[in-house]
């Protein structure tokens, strides 16, 4: 079987068309402030419904990576000692992972149901399985589990706002449980960061850079920060119960608010 | 911006408007703010007098979800005969009384799109169904009250302002979970 599976080569049916980064990061509109324009995310907005199902299918297929992406880094490292291996019980918690993650796809499925969504009804773009095709299990792990992870904390736990001030009790329920996953992959992160990298700043430097890039990536437009109108809300709590630090925290929403200032013209 | 030919956009328009029966004489102008990958929408002009019926759309309102910048039909028909059955409906006095567009609550207004295209679907258009009965559960209350509601709504053809307005009032007030917003 191949290691280091490239994103390319992903099994979709028919239904599923990708966009890429570039292709998304080169759409002109995007540059005209309209994107960032877009309001938190709260039932008052007249688009509102439309746009959680757009999210909603987001999730899902972030879901879907993240499984594959977790699945992917059980297979592509061996187990040992060496600067390319891996403890045993890092494996055992991407296979934890694994589960949760197949668990939040059958969720998504359901919700998107429940929210008159057809799976593919929306473009899907893979940067998240990019991200977990680092040939470094440390940078992997780092760019998945504390950058994604991180942020599909902000994302859960803003669905889960939307779904309470709707009083929509299937959604706040499924999102509040997803949620309290993807604390414990941040927390896996923030551990294995540290046990993996003890001794080695220089790694440590490169693997918290790497995150910051992917942060970056995933700060499009800045619609994931702090300000009132972020659509999606920075979450300060649920990310220290998962090993940030308030440091790290403030340079993340520094960074949102950077990129919102660079998506609005002058 | 977008991959949008006017043509197009036309062709689907002309289409749907005689299915509707709008007079092959009315003009119709559709203008498309291909600078926003929003979906909203405003209707200009009723098509009163001499008028034409003028149609504003944000640019994602005609956006194949699945190929961004691409236009999308089936959307599009939607889109253009929600539209026009509203501007049909303000024609009739059965709807004198609805309030302007923008003194329409969510719910009135989520409830008039229902109806617009529950009458669509039975023309032979796609609905999505689901998502509109997520749009009227989102507006009213996620309860069986609601869903009781929208089928009475989404199944009708000759409904009143009045009679539209009372059957979303009355879902908001039987409904067990009452929307924060």
């Amino acid at each position: 079987m191949r290691k280091i599976f490239p994103a390319d080569l992903l099994a979709r049916d028919e239904r599923f068309i990708r966009q890429t980064q570039e292709a998304r990061l080169a759409d002109p509109r995007g540059r005209t402030g309209n994107a960032a324009n877009q309001t938190k995310l709260t039932p008052e907005a007249r688009n509102a419904p439309d746009r959680a199902r757009a999210l909603m299918h987001g999730i899902f297929v972030g879901e879907v990576q993240a499984l594959e992406g977790a699945g992917r880094t059980c297979f592509d490292f061996e187990v040992g000692s060496g600067r390319d291996d891996v403890p045993f019980e890092m494996k055992m918690d991407m296979a934890r992972q694994c589960w949760d993650e197949a668990r939040h796809c059958e969720i998504s499925v359901k919700l998107s149901d429940h929210m008159g969504t057809e799976l593919g009804e929306f473009v899907e773009n893979t940067t998240l399985y990019e991200a977990a095709c680092n040939r470094d299990p440390v940078l992997r792990l780092t760019g998945v589990n504390r950058a994604l992870e991180g942020l599909a904390i902000d994302v859960f736990n803003t669905m889960r706002e939307f779904g309470r001030m709707a009083g929509d009790p299937v959604l706040e329920f499924c999102e509040d449980w997803m949620l309290a996953d993807e604390v414990t992959h941040v927390k896996m992160g923030s551990d294995w960061l540290r046990r993996m990298t003890e001794g080695d700043a220089e790694r440590l430097d490169r693997a918290l850079e790497f995150q910051r890039v992917v942060d970056k990536v995933f700060s499009f437009n800045g619609f994931r920060g702090e300000d009132d109108d972020s659509p999606i809300q920075l979450t300060r709590r649920f990310r220290e119960m998962a090993g940030f630090t308030p440091a790290e925290i403030n340079d993340i929403a520094e960074m949102s608010r950077e990129s919102r200032a660079e998506a609005v013209p002058g | 911006m977008v991959d949008y030919d006017a043509d197009a956009i036309g062709a689907v328009a002309r289409q749907v408007a005689g299915e509707l029966g709008v007079s092959g004489d009315e003009e119709i102008r559709i203008e498309v703010d291909e600078t926003s990958p929003l979906a909203r929408w405003t209707i200009g002009a009723w098509g009163e007098g001499d008028e034409p019926i003028v149609l504003q759309v944000d640019g994602g309102a005609f956006e194949d979800t699945r190929r961004p910048r691409q236009f999308d039909e089936r959307r599009t028909a939607d889109v253009v005969g929600r539209l026009l059955l509203r501007v049909l409906d303000r024609r009739t006095p059965a709807f004198a009384g609805a309030p302007a567009e923008d003194e329409l609550t969510l719910a009135q207004g989520v409830a008039w799109d229902v109806y617009a295209v529950g009458r669509l679907v039975r023309m032979g258009h796609e609905g999505q169904r689901q998502r509109r009965l997520y749009q009227f559960r989102n507006r009213h209350g996620f309860s069986d009250a609601t869903d009781e509601a929208f089928d009475q709504i989404w199944n009708a053809s000759q409904l009143t302002w009045a009679e539209l307005d009372a059957i979303s009032a009355g879902a908001m007030a039987r409904s067990v979970f009452e929307p924060d917003g």
